[in-house]
């Protein structure tokens, strides 16, 4: 068992109140998986990524990553987590605007202090096609090619879990499906667990399993819904 | 690892351009504190080398009774040059006439500073003496030609020796200003003086040492003598001590130097503020994604300080070699202008410099920086997280300290820098509040305006905190900048009064009272402008209300003169006068002037009665000729002594003096080139003294000059740091508005309404920026003018309209120039901006 959520909740303080997001969830993934969040907007699936992620912590309930309680974890802890086994792609790309793409790309193994980032960093930009355009910067590469790069960053390191939150929820549907087909061709090549949010049910689809959030409750869905 | 991705970070910002306001704020407070102190430093002390000829020395030790030779020897010793004047009363006796004369007795090398001017005619410009009179001979004062009927080559006689005159001299450095107790002076050899025999125990001399050399020697020199001296025997000098004109401009000029410099410094420092705070700002989604990536904090932390090292070493690298570049272009360029050489700098300019780059780089950006490590990585999702809120009094209070640092590290003097902090403390809180005010009002009147008017307005509104921080930028820039400026004019046009064209440039006295009609008479037929003639009647002050007061002001001769009881008197005989108006140039500052009331009273200079503790309705008993008489003090008056116009500590009504036997002094301005007519002009007054100013006003021009040159320069350096700091600001807030912008546009604001919105935003704030700045402008100036320069307040209505007008449009045409930029681009490439 890679991740595990047990009885997660997330409740927020806002000026009317305390506010339920998540209701107590409980859900495991076992390593090299494929899981597909899907739900409406509001319902709570960026939330639960954060969580499971450890960008943020649960009001209350626990999750394991590596049987590693992340709540025991302080903050420090929790990014050293992130550095050596969790890979990111989110919707808004978020590449570090003054740096090329290659140093974009090169920047999570050099946080975890890995030698031969830049030579992982070509080879991965040379991966999703983008080999001729590492100098560029993310304001110089279309969207789809902008994303590209993100998911090149997500795979440096060979990440034990990808984490993606509606990755192609800022692109067309052609650049979209192109994206998309990288990104499980990685997925494959590398053999790692990828957790990701999505409306797309097309993309739903090409993953093993499909968990449906709604009003910040999670249930697995049966194939045939979508 | 880390130090590679904040070198890689650094590269790529600066190559972009993202770096550049906060590079330019630090390289611009580098280059300007180098520069102005590299500047100020060698044209003061160039100054200081020039004025120095006015003591003809750099310092000198003067004292009552002969010198320690030891002194002397240990001061050359130490590269220091020394000479010997020794000053005192006399006669000269020659063709049957007598005639009262200063003998100044003078060793080799005199004057070390400046020069001595000789001819073989009297009242000539004569040309440097290379040289001094040899023994047996003397060299004397064009007057004493006069009153003495003597020719070069005659004899005259002074104690127990004869003197031959060889020489007229035409211009002495050292002559000073106290032309009515000067006497024709007679320059002799030092090695005769003893053979005149006129130096016994008791004898009224003043021993001098003059000292030349260079400032570390003397600073040290100082150091190992000053403990050594009796305060009530000795004194030691330097130009600057002194109560001249000269001296009055120097420091006036020093200090307004100092305190252009200040603001120039506090601007760049205001700059580098509001530049770290957008650099960090700007940063704050970079940290976040790196935390998402796994970076601790420790990594954030040591990426980011280094990343701030590195451009900050940069920054004051190029800050000092355009400091250095800027400074020696300007110096050169002075030294062209003013025909002359500006010793080096030490070392301390450059260090001053660098530290407050970097003190002021790190100190600002700490706060933010702290801020931007606690960014959490939840903000990839949530935008508008910024994470554990520090207490906001931590920011204001590492900002003040570090203002206030920069102040007292620039002008080392504690209490100039505590009284300016607070002051401006003081009206950054009245500043931020009045600004809130101003903005709720303008929201107000502009609700039934148009539609661009009513977005600016509500923006305005909305940013109502932030903005009335910006606003304390754009009124701190424009209060600084006018501030300088109607200080530079005001100081120029007080020089300007004080020495216009046609400035008195002789004095003539001792003029016998029957003669003064002829003279009048002269000066209209010969078209020269003169003052009023003033009779002279030398007298002293012995009692103050029934206290005796002593006749002279050292212990020593209290103790020579037989212990007298009393208080500390004017020491020397004063020269009075009588006249029924207040004299031109001053002012009455406490009780009446007499105007037609003929009871005997008394009109005190301000200075000497602050000295003697007299107020009005004392009593004074004064002594002149053996008679003595009491009267009541009726009136204080404040006299410009800065003008070359006679001027009285004692002034009577004409019933109280005009039966004491006087003679008269005027001064007059007579054209330079009507010269060689003043000896003709004064024949048929043989007996008056005439006083040649004319060398010592060139040279307070040309110290004016100078400093107006050096002031130029500062104005220069300070407007260049309030530009920075207005366009810093107005970009900060610029991209504060983007994301506005960006929505406002999608929505299908026409770009027109949006700048237009944009550009009545900045006018407005500019506007009440400009107003406030003028207000507090004029409150400062006030209390500078009166406390630091001594000078008269004046209100300066027309910047009540240039102050706030200038705001809006400076400020206007900042803030339509970097929001067009934004909205030229397309709604497409602005969302992609701001992702
Ligand atoms: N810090 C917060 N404070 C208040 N409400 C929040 C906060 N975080 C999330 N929410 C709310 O929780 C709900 C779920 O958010 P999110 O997980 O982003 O939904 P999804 O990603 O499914 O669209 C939304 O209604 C959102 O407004
Ligand atoms: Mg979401």
């Amino acid at each position: 068992m890679l991740i595990q959520a047990q009885q997660l909740e997330k409740i927020v303080e806002t000026s009317e109140g305390p506010l339920q997001i998540l209701q107590p969830i409980n859900v495991a993934i076992n390593a090299g998986e494929t899981v597909a969040i899907v739900g409406a907007s509001g319902s709570g699936k960026s939330t639960l990524l954060s969580l499971l992620a450890g960008l943020d912590l649960a009001t209350s309930g626990e999750v394991l990553i590596d049987n590693e309680k992340l709540s025991e974890l302080d903050e420090e802890q929790r990014a050293k987590v992130r550095a050596d086994k969790v890979g990111f792609i989110f919707q808004q790309f978020l590449l570090v605007p003054s740096l090329s793409a290659l140093e974009n790309v090169m920047l999570p193994a050099e946080l975890a202090g890995h030698k031969g980032a830049e030579k992982e960093a070509r080879e991965l930009l040379a991966k999703v096609g983008l080999e001729d355009r590492w100098h560029h910067y993310p304001n110089q590469l279309s969207g789809g090619e902008q994303q590209r790069v993100a998911i090149a960053r997500a795979f440096v390191g060979q990440p034990k879990i990808l984490f993606a939150d509606e990755p192609t929820g800022n692109l067309d549907t052609h650049t979209g499906d192109k994206v998309e087909q990288l990104l499980f061709d990685l997925n494959k090549d590398y053999g790692t667990t990828l957790i990701m949010v999505t409306h797309d049910n097309q993309l739903a689809e090409k993953c093993q399993r499909v968990l449906r959030m709604e009003a910040g409750e999670l249930a697995e869905a049966t194939r045939d819904v979508a | 690892m880390w130090h590679k991705i904040s070198f890689r970070l650094l590269k790529q910002e600066l190559k972009r351009g993202e770096l550049t306001i906060m590079a330019l704020a630090i390289i611009l407070s580098v280059t300007a504190v180098l520069s102005l102190s590299l500047f100020s430093e060698r044209l003061q002390s160039g100054l200081l080398e020039r004025s120095s000829e006015f003591l003809a020395a750099d310092r000198v030790l003067s004292s009552r009774r002969d010198i320690n030779q030891d002194w002397l020897e240990e001061a050359q010793s130490r590269d220091i040059k020394t000479a010997w004047r020794v000053v005192f009363n006399s006669m000269a006796f020659a063709n049957d006439k007598l005639q009262l004369i200063d003998v100044k007795a003078v060793s080799d090398g005199y004057p070390l500073r400046g020069e001595l001017r000789i001819a073989d005619t009297p009242f000539v410009e004569g040309e440097v003496a290379k040289g001094l009179p040899a023994a047996g001979e003397a060299w004397v004062a064009s007057s004493l030609f006069q009153a003495l009927q003597i020719d070069l080559g005659d004899s005259i006689e002074v104690g127990n020796s004869a003197f031959k005159v060889t020489k007229v001299v035409t211009y002495e450095p050292d002559v000073g200003f106290s032309v009515f107790t000067d006497s024709p002076n007679v320059i002799i050899p030092y090695s005769q003086l003893e053979q005149t025999g006129l130096i016994q125990p008791g004898s009224r001399v003043r021993y001098n040492v003059l000292m030349a050399g260079s400032q570390d020697a003397l600073a040290d020199y100082e150091q190992w003598l000053l403990p050594q001296l009796n305060d009530d025997t000795h004194s030691w000098r330097s130009i600057e001590d002194g109560d001249s004109p000269l001296a009055r401009s120097l420091n006036r000029a020093e200090r307004f130097m100092m305190l252009a410099s200040l603001l120039g410094v506090v601007l760049a420092a205001t700059a580098v503020a509001v530049a770290a705070q957008r650099y960090c700002q700007r940063n704050y989604d970079v940290v976040a994604i790196f935390k998402t990536l796994g970076a601790s904090r420790q990594q954030i932390r040591r990426i980011f300080i280094l990343h701030l090292l590195l451009l900050t070493a940069l920054s004051v690298g190029i800050g000092m070699i355009l400091g250095w570049l800027i400074q020696s272009f300007v110096i050169d360029w002075v030294a062209q202008q003013l025909d002359a050489e500006l010793p080096a700098a030490t070392v301390k300019p450059y260090l001053l410099a660098a530290a407050t780059g970097i003190i002021s780089a790190v100190m600002f950006t700490l706060y933010p920086l702290f801020r931007l490590v606690a960014i959490p990585p939840l903000r990839v999702l949530h935008r508008q997280l910024v994470g554990a809120q520090a207490v906001r009094w931590l920011q204001w209070i590492l900002s003040g300290g570090t203002i206030y640092g920069l102040l007292v590290l620039y002008s080392q003097q504690w209490w100039l820098s505590t009284a300016l902090f607070a002051g401006g403390a003081f009206a950054a809180v009245l500043l931020l509040g009045i600004g809130r005010l101003l903005i709720n009002a303008s929201r107000k009147a502009g609700m039934q305006a148009g539609s661009a008017w009513r977005l600016a307005m509500a923006g305005l509104q909305r940013r109502a905190a932030a903005n009335s921080v910006q606003m304390l930028a754009f009124s701190t820039a424009i209060m600084l900048l006018l501030l300088v400026i109607v200080l530079r004019n005001d100081l120029l046009a007080d020089w300007q009064r004080q020495l216009p064209d046609d400035a008195p440039n002789y004095f003539a006295l001792n003029i016998a009272e029957e003669k003064v009609p002829d003279l009048q008479a002269m000066f209209e037929r010969e078209n020269i402008e003169a003052t009023d003639q003033y009779p002279i009647v030398p007298g002293r002050v012995t009692y103050h209300n029934g206290e005796r007061l002593l006749a002279e002001v050292t212990k020593e001769d209290r103790d020579d003169e037989e212990r007298e009881e009393g208080r500390e008197g004017f020491g020397r005989e004063l020269s009075m006068t009588w006249r029924d108006t207040v004299p031109p140039n001053n002012e009455i500052v406490e009780g009446s002037w007499w105007g037609d009331n003929a009871e005997p009273q008394v009109s005190v200079e301000l200075n000497a009665a602050e000295r003697l503790d007299i107020q009005v309705g004392d009593e004074l008993t004064f002594n002149i000729g053996g008679e003595e008489f009491t009267v009541p003090v009726t009136s204080l008056r404040e006299a410009d002594w800065s003008t070359l116009q006679p001027n009285f500590y004692m002034v009577f009504n004409t019933n109280t003096l005009q039966d004491f036997p006087a003679t008269y002094i005027t001064s007059f301005h007579l054209d330079e080139d009507r010269k060689d007519e003043l000896y003709e002009l004064f024949r048929p007054f043989p007996e008056a003294s005439l006083i040649d100013l004319d060398a010592i006003i060139d040279q307070i021009r040309e110290v004016i000059s100078q400093v107006s040159l050096a002031i130029l320069f500062v104005l220069v350096l300070v407007i260049v740091a309030g530009a920075l700091v207005l366009i810093a600001q107005v970009q900060a807030s610029m991209e504060e508005r983007q994301k506005e912008l960006v929505i406002l546009r999608t929505l299908g604001a026409p770009g027109k309404l949006l700048s237009r919105s944009i550009t009545y935003e900045f006018l407005v704030l500019g506007g009440i920026s400009g107003l406030i700045a003028t207000i507090a402008m004029d409150i400062s100036l006030l209390i500078l003018q009166t406390q630091a320069f001594n000078m008269d307040a004046t209100w300066h209505w027309r910047l009540w309209l240039v102050g706030p007008l200038t705001g809006a449009i400076v400020v206007g045409v900042l803030g339509r120039l970097s929001c067009s930029r934004l909205i030229r681009r397309n709604t497409a490439q602005l969302i992609r901006k701001l992702a």
